[in-house]
């Protein structure tokens, strides 16, 4: 069996629901029991997964091309597949692209949260209130999402597809419904795509905000690495950590234009083996921005003071993330199939 | 020239939006600083 997308979608799709209840059901009892460490590790789960959830939509999009296989100059023609619908299909996908963004904008607002513990013990009310109101609207969007994807299935992936039928019992639901069943609420991506490659500044905009976006995240990701090995020793973490912020909306600008490029032409990114490493990369990057928002080691550096061994293999291991990324990023056309 | 007009425009407005929430960002973050005597 080989292995693609559509298996990752389907490993990976239930942890934007799940880890969600997870976090928002932890937050409550921290605001409730007035737990600062349960506030702060429900806010990780946030960021967590809000990053997590950027490869599930990806994921889906390629699973969304491989169980329903159209020539690209007939997209809106039926599903090779006569038991896949494409309104099933899409009503999914629409809903879980606003899922999407509001997924995104809790996760940073969690991160700002987190930033505003390490820098004053703890996070302004008005700060965890917005979290709650966020999170409580995210999970209500991506569970709606989660269940009209729900009857969806992948006769595609299996060995033997008509065992699928096979196996059902008399009366029992076909391999594929053919209806959507929760609210159709989402943002319509097709349009949106189309929206993005039919207006002629689209493009060009989305293009210049993502280097300029890098250039933000990357300057910070200098600065705050570079300290770490050395560099600038007279600088306390406490200084840098200020700047933290600024990195953090760059990489929110690159994720906005980012997805711009993806919903625009989602076949350009699925089957691109080099977005797919650089995917990759920016989620364990993320993961490494963590280790310098939160943790007591490095904001305890003051001017002069020598960082950790484990700074200092964070600070490396962000560097040799952040240029892959951007290797990878450069290399779309080259090593994979784009434009 | 359209184009470009229109492209100048919408990246400055974006930057400039960008950069007035990590100055406000960078405002609440310098009052703490100055009431935690850092």
């Amino acid at each position: 069996m080989n292995l693609n997308l559509a298996h990752l979608h389907l490993l990976i799709n239930h942890f934007p629901t799940i880890g969600f209840i997870v976090g928002l059901g932890l937050f409550v009892f921290a605001l409730i029991g007035r737990s600062d460490e349960l506030k702060r590790a429900s806010l990780v789960i946030f960021v967590g997964i809000a990053l997590m959830t950027i490869p599930t939509y990806m994921s889906g999009s390629a699973a969304q091309e491989m169980i329903c296989m159209v020539p690209q100059k007939a997209p809106n023609a039926p599903c090779a597949n006569p038991g896949v619908s494409r309104e099933v299909i899409e009503t999914h996908r629409d809903a879980a692209l606003l899922a999407l963004v509001f997924m995104e904008i809790t996760g940073a607002a969690a991160w700002l949260g987190l930033w505003q513990f390490r820098r004053s013990s703890r996070p302004s009310n008005v700060t965890l209130l917005t979290v709650l109101l966020l999170s409580i609207v995210t999970l209500a969007l991506v569970s709606n999402a989660a269940n009209l994807g729900g009857p969806i299935r992948h006769p595609e992936i299996l060995s033997d597809p008509d065992a699928a039928d096979a196996t059902q019992p008399a009366g029992a639901q076909p391999a594929v419904a053919q209806t959507a069943t929760g609210v159709r609420l989402g943002l319509d991506s097709g349009g949106l795509g189309k929206f993005i490659l039919s207006v002629p500044w689209m493009w060009p905009v989305c293009e210049t905000l993502h280097f300029i976006g890098l250039s933000l995240l990357l300057g910070v990701v200098l600065l705050v690495d570079l300290r770490m090995l050395g560099v600038m020793r007279n600088v306390s973490f406490a200084t840098l950590h200020r700047l933290l912020p600024w990195g953090i909306l760059g990489f929110g600008v690159n994720v906005l234009t980012g997805m711009m490029f993806f919903i625009a032409a989602p076949e350009q990114y699925t089957q691109n083996g080099a977005f797919h490493w650089k995917i990759a990369f920016v989620l364990i990057a993320g993961a490494n921005a963590l280790y310098f928002t939160m943790f007591d080691e490095t904001w305890t550096l003051g001017p002069g003071d020598d960082a950790p061994l484990t700074a200092k293999f964070a600070a490396v291991s962000a560097l040799f993330l952040w240029v892959a990324v951007m290797y990878c990023g450069s290399m779309l056309p080259f090593l994979g199939n784009a434009f | 020239m359209q184009l470009g007009l229109t492209v100048v425009l919408l990246v400055f407005g974006v930057t400039a939006v960008v950069g007035l929430v990590g100055y406000l960002i960078d405002r609440s973050a310098a009052r703490n600083d100055r009431r935690e005597g850092r």
